[in-house]
């Protein structure tokens, strides 16, 4: 139980930086998701941590300790691999009480130990099994059996639901939480799926580059994301953006000024008093879809639609050049291909973004924002 | 381990037939009969294993039945006073076996030892200028030339050094043979070994060290066994040099001796045949035993990426 800090971590390989500067401060018992694009730094990051990379400059602590040139074995993780890594020569047994055998706890003490995690995993019923006959599912299970025997001080996961099927990663995925919930161990966990992110994670850490682009909870980075980035990354499907040019409460796109032409209200157009040019985030759920001509709308040609079940998901294309939008809409619109439909906006919803910068523009509004983003979407799931 | 496996329903890996049932429908649609396949295979069977046959039977029969025309097949008069003749004629045989038994069990030990972590070292560590890919071929380009080249430079340093007729001096030269075969086979067993496991094993509490041994050389038993069959049976019949850097009985291996059965004026043709014989039960025994090793190994489970 202890409390991890990275400080100004660095890694580079020759010229190129796997992670640029990394600060970070994990809390005891709490579970935070590195979340990323693929190469963003993020399994670098994790395995600085475990000490399987030494970090080209930069310190990280664990409750205090500098653990930076430490040699992995004297650190107290434990660690599961995205591939499992479990020993093929053992049984099951053998594995998950191998940390254990490793430290010379007594035969019976492992014994014991390793048939309350099995209890705990429900795989009493495999451990004299050997590993080559286990399933993808039952091999995962090991793994975290192996990984929580010793009970570590910092647990970390290194995607360790990619290689199991939609299905078991869901019940593998809650599983996981109780755990974490239950042993109360500090728990890093990497992934690049949002979806899995946002269900398990205290603290969301979306990293682009070598750098974190935004520390917050999960609720925090898809309501109020720090820049456009982490807007478009956190979301399914993504934000639109849309170049605007503002003239009072009045914006227009660059693209196509005719065709995009809304008024705001007039608290959410103050927001961007300082910018004549930014760039408008508006999710998919935050167009409100009409059939019929409506006011302050946009008018689009429908391009495509994907139904969903109960709601569907419509690709749009605005003006002469076109700019394609994505919306998501209730499955009782009845709009085909070819179609002309108008959108609404619900601009307390939307974002804007410095052109230059990409940071969010507005950050005093974003705790009304929030209550009503919260509102909304609850109604609408 | 089995990162491809399909896990849509949760099931054990599948596990594919052998290929020996592929070449068995392919040969029958191409109407060859087993018997025929048989035949060939009995043809192939005879042709590899009459010398051997023809050596072991050769030390039961007298000189006169073993140079008869017609031949004879079969020794009917089994002469086992062969096998006492020949250390009575050729006492110093003895010492022959014991030089090579000494001079192929330190070789086989050292060069698979020094093989297994030379290739571990090129498989799971970085080295500048890339040294880690380019040295495994120059170690193994050392066995480009043809042998009798060194072997004169050899013979004027061994001299020098005091190495001639010593079976330390024999050992240098083999171990430095057989090692750039060791690394080569070696290597792409342990590049199969995924390198999380050690990163596992290092989490669970290991040194690199202790990972290599406890986790990383069980996996490549096969490996290992491979290569000391191949370093053993290379050492065990080398002539070329033996015959150039051991003429002294103190340092004169087995082929050495049976090389020597060839004179001026004979050919010790029962005596050379009963040393053959001799000379090939060690080999022939380890070659057994560790075969047996080899397949329960393999069987052992698939080591995945």
């Amino acid at each position: 139980m202890v409390t991890v800090e990275y400080d100004s971590v660095k890694k580079a390989y020759g010229e190129t930086i796997a992670i640029e500067d990394i600060d970070l401060t994990v809390d005891d018992g709490e579970f935070a998701i590195l979340l990323g694009p693929s190469g963003c730094g993020k399994t670098t990051t994790l395995r600085c941590l475990a000490g399987l990379t030494d970090p080209t400059s930069g310190t990280i602590t664990l409750d205090g300790h500098d653990v930076t040139d430490i040699h992995p074995k004297n650190r107290n993780i434990a660690m599961v691999f995205q591939n499992f890594a479990l020993y093929p020569h053992m049984s099951v047994r053998e594995n998950i009480g191998y940390p254990l055998k490793v430290a010379d706890v007594s035969a019976e003490e492992r014994q014991q130990r390793v048939e309350e995690v099995a209890e705990m995993l429900e795989i009493p019923e495999l451990l004299d099994r050997d590993i080559a006959n286990l399933s993808g599912g039952q091999q995962q299970r090991v793994a975290l059996g192996r990984a929580i025997i010793r009970r570590p001080a910092v647990f970390l996961m290194d995607e360790p639901l990619a290689n199991l099927d939609a299905k078991l990663k869901v019940s593998m995925r809650s599983r996981i939480k109780v755990l974490q919930r239950e042993m109360d161990i500090t728990t890093l966990y990497v992934t690049h799926d949002q979806e899995e992110a946002m269900s398990l994670g205290d603290k969301l850490i979306i990293m682009d580059q070598g750098n974190i682009q935004q520390i917050g909870s999960p609720d925090t980075v898809y309501h109020q994301p720090a820049n456009q980035f982490v807007a478009g990354f956190i979301g399914s499907p993504s934000m639109n953006f849309i170049e605007v040019s503002r003239d009072g409460e009045r914006i227009t796109a660059q693209n196509a000024p005719d065709a995009f032409d809304v008024s705001l209200s007039t608290d959410v157009a103050d927001r961007y008093r300082d910018h004549d040019e930014f760039t408008l985030g508006v999710r998919p759920q935050y167009f409100t879809v009409h059939t019929s001509e409506a006011a302050n709308a946009i008018e689009a040609t429908v391009e495509v639609t994907e139904p969903q079940g109960d709601e569907q998901i419509i690709e749009v294309e605005i003006g002469e050049q076109p700019i394609s939008l994505t919306l998501v809409a209730p499955s009782t619109v009845d709009a085909n291909r070819g179609e002309t439909v108008w959108l609404t906006l619900e601009d307390e919803l939307v974002h804007g973004f410095d052109n230059t910068t990409g940071d969010r523009i507005g950050e005093a509004d974003s705790v009304a924002r929030t209550g009503q983003a919260t509102s909304t979407t609850g109604s609408q799931t | 381990m089995t990162t491809k496996q399909d896990t849509s329903a949760d099931v054990a890996p599948y596990t594919e037939p052998s290929g020996f049932q592929e070449i068995h429908e392919r040969l029958t649609d191409l109407g060859v009969t087993k018997v025929a396949v048989y035949a060939a295979l009995g043809v192939f069977l005879v042709w590899s294993l009459f010398p051997v046959y023809w050596m072991v039977t050769a030390t039961l029969k007298t000189r006169d039945t073993l140079l008869s025309f017609p031949p004879q097949w079969i020794p009917l008069d089994a002469q086992f006073g062969n096998y006492a003749q020949l250390f009575a004629q050729r006492p110093e045989f003895v010492t022959f076996i014991t030089n090579s038994v000494i001079v192929t069990v330190v070789t086989t030990i050292i060069a698979t030892t020094v093989g297994a972590m030379a290739a571990y070292a090129f498989v799971s560590f970085d080295y500048p200028y890339n040294l880690d890919f380019h040295l495994p071929f120059y170690i193994l380009s050392t066995r480009f030339m043809p042998p009798i080249v060194t072997i004169i430079p050899l013979f004027v340093i061994f001299r020098g050094v005091g190495l001639v007729n010593t079976l330390r001096g024999l050992i240098l030269v083999y171990t430095m043979f057989n090692i750039p075969f060791a690394v080569w086979m070696m290597k792409g067993f342990f590049e199969e070994v995924p390198e999380s496991l050690v990163e596992s094993a290092m989490i669970d509490g290991h040194t690199h060290l202790g990972a290599f041994f406890k986790i990383v050389l069980p996996l490549v038993k096969p490996g290992l066994i491979a290569s000391a069959i191949f370093t053993t049976i290379i050492t065990w019949n080398e002539l070329l040099f033996a015959v150039i850097l051991a003429q002294s009985a103190k340092a004169i291996t087995v082929p050495v001796g049976l090389a020597s059965f060839v004179t001026k004026f004979s050919v010790q043709w029962i005596n050379m045949s009963v040393a053959a014989t001799i000379a090939l039960v060690p080999v022939l025994l380890f070659a057994f035993i560790a075969r047996q090793q080899l397949v329960r190994g393999f069987s052992m489970g698939a080591v995945g990426k």
